[in-house]
Parts: structure tokens; C-alpha cells; sequence
């Protein structure tokens, strides 16, 4: 069994200009099978980190190991991208056919794949998005949503280990982005490691681990409990929390007493307790007022 | 997920006869028709390419208002063409006279066959993109241009470029139109008003973001492991059937019959 982590970033730093860092001594691992959010303002380094997952930049200090693979091996240039297959942000400019089908096979054509097996992992990876029988489809005819699920079966038939999703979801309507979720949860199921950089923290609420980044550097890392609930380094970092923890923080203040929830699930469990017991107290007081709550109980 | 226009360029998914022959034979053909009707000289050798034209269009089943749009944006090639020939063919019968401006029999025919010519140029060019994907017609090239290997030539690269650049043409269309909007919504002139200024201020953000979309595709080619034409595999190799042999005769036929018509006109 290969026991080596996905992806280890050993005091990684990189510069486009040779003076700033965009990435700055940054060292972490991600296992096998894991899914990570990497979170982030504009500027801090998320999409730098995903091109050096992949090896299309390598670092100026520091090594990238992707399955025990160093990305600076130009002999390995072609295997880590097929391991560590990349989605970006603007599903446009990733299509490169017109037709679905040619798109989705661009990748494995690219490996050398044999042309008896091609067809299989054209229709196997347009299944994993839920777009069996578009084979003959024009991307252009596609909604943003299809193209970005088009985007990734074009990674998925390269069969990789590691899917690194860079902002895929920024241009997607609310539908097309709960879409994408579902999909990355089901290839997470299947054992597949997902590392999802976005803007979005709600995102990652079921994610194994969330990272912050900011100016180059791991400003938060831990489960999104621990990270999504530190509202105040948050809103320092320029990210806007999610609506369950900014919700719990304000109940809080008030003096209501849940607890503080990155998931709307948590603080409705929190919020039905505490109406269950204010009820059951009301119903006892007006009951026999002289007895108190203990008494009752 | 059809519709019944199309842009230049932009290819129109059915299921036809024209559709499924090999690309190759597909780019042969245009190539022949396009330099059968440069050489044209008369109507009825026209009159030959244009039956011609109309029977591929019925048989890759192209709806009429597809390959109108299709050519649309190229229509000002044909009004500025025939523009430039009206006012300065002169000869034969005088019907207008004011000042330097002289319109003349001999300027409205040359007018009315260059027309002709440019649009079954137009039509059989953009049969070509209608009926065959992107990536079908740069493998058609490169496997016409692999001879040229020998001699150091890029094939794969120029065809790979080739077939990149149809592909993105319906999307820098649109992209010229949102241009045009956002320019019009805040008081800018049209093109027609505001002449080379007005044309050159849409030029230069539809540049700008070209030159965005070809990095952003250059990683994604890299990220999806591209790496030349060496080694690579394809989905549909490129093989030729007896339907592609059979068109391959009803060219040459073609071909004889219009220069026959040619020498007898």
C-alpha cells in the first residue's frame, strides 16, 4: 500500500520577480484520500500554490514531492501532471475542442493512451460528471456549469489521484457551484484527494482540512471547525466567514448560549435545543408556577 | 443543444453523409472549389459551383439561416468589394454621372460577379467549418502537411494553431459584441461614426483579452500534459472509406466539368 502523502510542500517558497515571495517557507503535507481547502484574499499565493501542485511552475527554494515525485525531475513532468490532474477558473479557456468528446480525450491523446481504450475513458469520465450521451455535443452549446463538469472529465480521463480545482467554482451560478461540490464528493468517495482553492468557505465545510493562506505565508491551517470559527482573523485575512459562524458570534454576543458553528446543521441542532428547553420551561411554569424547574424535572 | 444559426467557424453537430467523411477529404474539396471558383470566369461556371454548393448543403443537412449566419459577419467583404467596383470599373452605358462619381454598366456587372464569387468563396469556406470539428480539421492538416516534415516544417504546430484559432473564432466574436455594447452604453460612437479611432478602441481590449485567453489555454494544454505532436494518440484516427473515395471522384468530376464549361464559355 502506498503510504507516501499526496502532495508535501517542504519550506516551499517562490518569486515571479526574484525579490517578492508569493510563497514563502511554506511547509505541509496532504494525505492520500484527503480533501483540503486552500482559502485566501486576492494575492496571497492560492493559485501560485496550485501551478507548483502541478508541477507548471517548480520553486525557487524548497521542494514540491507529489506521490514521492519531485516536480524539479523533468522526467516526471508528465506523470505528476497526470497524478495531479488541474481544473481552472474560466471553464472557456481550458476547452480546447469543439466537440465534448474530442475535449475529453485531449488528455489521455496527450499520454499516448491506445486509441482501443480512449473511447472507454471518454464515456467513463463523462459519467463521473453526469454527462453521459453528450459525446457529440459542441462545448459552445454548453452552460458555464457544464463546461466547468466538461473541464474536469477532461482531467478525470487522464485518471488521476490528486484533483486540484483552482477557483473553479468563481464563475459558476449557485446551482453550477452545488454541482461541482456533489462531484467532488462523489470522486472523494472513491478515493480520489481533492484540493479545492477558493474564495468560498462554505465550501469546504466537510472538508478534512482548511488552509489559509496570506501574503505567501500559512495563516491558519487545521479541520474547518477549528479555522471557519475564528471569525475575527477571518475578517483580518479579507474572508468573509460563513453565515452559520457569523450567525452563532452574534447570537453569542447577545448572550444567547450556543455554541460557535461552521455549519448551518450545527447551530439548528444548537437553536432547536434551546427552543425545546425555553419551551418545556414556559410549559412547566404556567403548569405549577411555585415549583421550580429542578422540582419539575 | 442545437440551434438553427451558427457563427463563423462554429461547427454545426448533425448527423450527415458530409459530416462523417474524413476531414482530409473535406479540406481537399474546399481547397479545389475555392481555386475552381478564383479561376471562374464566366456565369455559367459559377452557376456549376453554386449547384455544386447547394447539393453539399443539402446533404450535410445545414439548415439555409445556419449558413447564412455563418457568413454574416463577413458580409462587409462583399458590400465594400462591390462598392469599390461600381465606383471605379467604368465602361459601357453611363447610368449615373455626379462629379467624380460615375457609375457605369460595365462597374455594376463587375460588381454583381465579384459578388457572386465572394459568396460561394465565403459558402464553401465555411461549409468547411460547419461540417468538420476543430480538432479534425488541424489533424487534416497536419497529416496533408506531414510530407513537409522532412524539410524541418512544424506541421503538427501550425495545424495545433490552426485549429485552436477556429476554435476560439465564436468566442472572439462575441467578445467583439460585448465590446461594442459596453463601449455604446457609455456614449462611445460606432464604428461607421467614429471611423478608424472607433474601430481601433474595439481592437485593442478584443487584444488584450486574446492574449489572457492564450495564456490561461497555453497552462491548460501544459496541465493536461500536451507536449507536441510526438507520441500522441488519437480518438477517431484519421481513415479513409469508400464514401470518402467515392467524393473524392465526384471532385475530380466536378473539377473537369467546370474548366470543360470554362473552355466552351
Amino acid at each position: 500500500m502506498d503510504t507516501r502523502p499526496a502532495l508535501h510542500f517542504d519550506d516551499v517558497s517562490f518569486t515571479y520577480d526574484g525579490t517578492t515571495f508569493v510563497l514563502d517557507g511554506i511547509t505541509f503535507s496532504i494525505n492520500k484520500g484527503s480533501t483540503v481547502g486552500i482559502l485566501g484574499g486576492n494575492g496571497s499565493g492560492k493559485s501560485t500554490f496550485a501551478k507548483l501542485c502541478n508541477a507548471l511552475l517548480v520553486p525557487d527554494q524548497g521542494c514540491v514531492t507529489v506521490f514521492g515525485r519531485h516536480t524539479e525531475d523533468t522526467t516526471a513532468t508528465y506523470d505528476i501532471r497526470s497524478d495531479a490532474g488541474m481544473v481552472f477558473q474560466n471553464p472557456d479557456d481550458q476547452l480546447i475542442a469543439s466537440l465534448i468528446e474530442n475535449d475529453v480525450a485531449f488528455g489521455p491523446e496527450n499520454l499516448g493512451v491506445p486509441t482501443n481504450q480512449l473511447r472507454e475513458r471518454v464515456t467513463e469520465a463523462l459519467a463521473s460528471v453526469g454527462l453521459q450521451g453528450f459525446e457529440r455535443t459542441e462545448t459552445a452549446a454548453l452552460s458555464g456549469g457544464q463546461k466547468q463538469r466538461v473541464a474536469i472529465a477532461g482531467v478525470l480521463a487522464m485518471q488521476p489521484k490528486i484533483l486540484i480545482l483552482d477557483e473553479a467554482s468563481a464563475m459558476l451560478d449557485p446551482q453550477g457551484r452545488r454541482d461541482l461540490l456533489d462531484i467532488c464528493r462523489d470522486l472523494h468517495q472513491q478515493g480520489m484527494t481533492i484540493i479545492m482553492i477558493t474564495h468560498f468557505m462554505e465550501e469546504t465545510l466537510d472538508f478534512d482540512q482548511d488552509i489559509v493562506l496570506d501574503k505567501g505565508s500559512i495563516a491558519l491551517s487545521g479541520t474547518p471547525q477549528d479555522v471557519l470559527t475564528q471569525i475575527d482573523r477571518l475578517h483580518e485575512l479579507n474572508l468573509e466567514p460563513p453565515f452559520a459562524c457569523k450567525l452563532s458570534d452574534a447570537l453569542q454576543q447577545r448572550g444567547v448560549p450556543v455554541h460557535l458553528h461552521s455549519t448551518d446543521a450545527g447551530l439548528i441542532t444548537d437553536l432547536k435545543k434551546l427552543y425545546t428547553d425555553s419551551a418545556q420551561d414556559a410549559l412547566a411554569t404556567s403548569a405549577n408556577p411555585s415549583m421550580s424547574k429542578e422540582e419539575l424535572q | 443543444m442545437q440551434t438553427a444559426t451558427a457563427i463563423i467557424g462554429q461547427y454545426y453537430p448533425v448527423q450527415s453523409v458530409i459530416h462523417r467523411l474524413d476531414p482530409r477529404i473535406k479540406l481537399l474539396g474546399s481547397i479545389v472549389l475555392m481555386i475552381i471558383i478564383l479561376c471562374a470566369h464566366s456565369y455559367p461556371m459559377l452557376g456549376v459551383e453554386a449547384l455544386c454548393l447547394l447539393g453539399i448543403t443539402l446533404c450535410a443537412r445545414i439548415p439555409l439561416r445556419a449558413l447564412l449566419s455563418s457568413i454574416a459577419p463577413l458580409s462587409f467583404i462583399i458590400i465594400i468589394t462591390a462598392l469599390l467596383n461600381i465606383f471605379f470599373v467604368q465602361g459601357g452605358t453611363i447610368y449615373l454621372a455626379l462629379g467624380p462619381i460615375i457609375v457605369s454598366q460595365d462597374g455594376i456587372s463587375a460588381a454583381l460577379f465579384l459578388c457572386c464569387r465572394l459568396l460561394l468563396l465565403l459558402i464553401s469556406g465555411s461549409m468547411l467549418t460547419l461540417t468538420t470539428t476543430t480538432l479534425d480539421i488541424s489533424d487534416a492538416c497536419e497529416t496533408l502537411l506531414n510530407p513537409l516534415k522532412r524539410f524541418g516544417f512544424p506541421s503538427h504546430e501550425c495545424a495545433m494553431i490552426m485549429g485552436i484559432a477556429l476554435r476560439f473564432l465564436p468566442q472572439f466574436i462575441e467578445e467583439s459584441r460585448i465590446i461594442k455594447d459596453a463601449r455604446t452604453s457609455r456614449g462611445a460612437e460606432s464604428p461607421t461614426q467614429g471611423g478608424i479611432k472607433a474601430i481601433t478602441s474595439r481592437l485593442i481590449p478584443l487584444f488584450t483579452s486574446a492574449f489572457r485567453h492564450a495564456d490561461t489555454l497555453a497552462l491548460a494544454m501544459d496541465a493536461r500534459c500536451y507536449h507536441g505532436g510526438e507520441g500522441r494518440t488519437h480518438l477517431s484516427p484519421l481513415k479513409l472509406a469508400t464514401r470518402d473515395y467515392i467524393s473524392l471522384g465526384c471532385m475530380a468530376a466536378i473539377t473537369a466539368g467546370s474548366f470543360l464549361i470554362g473552355l466552351i464559355g
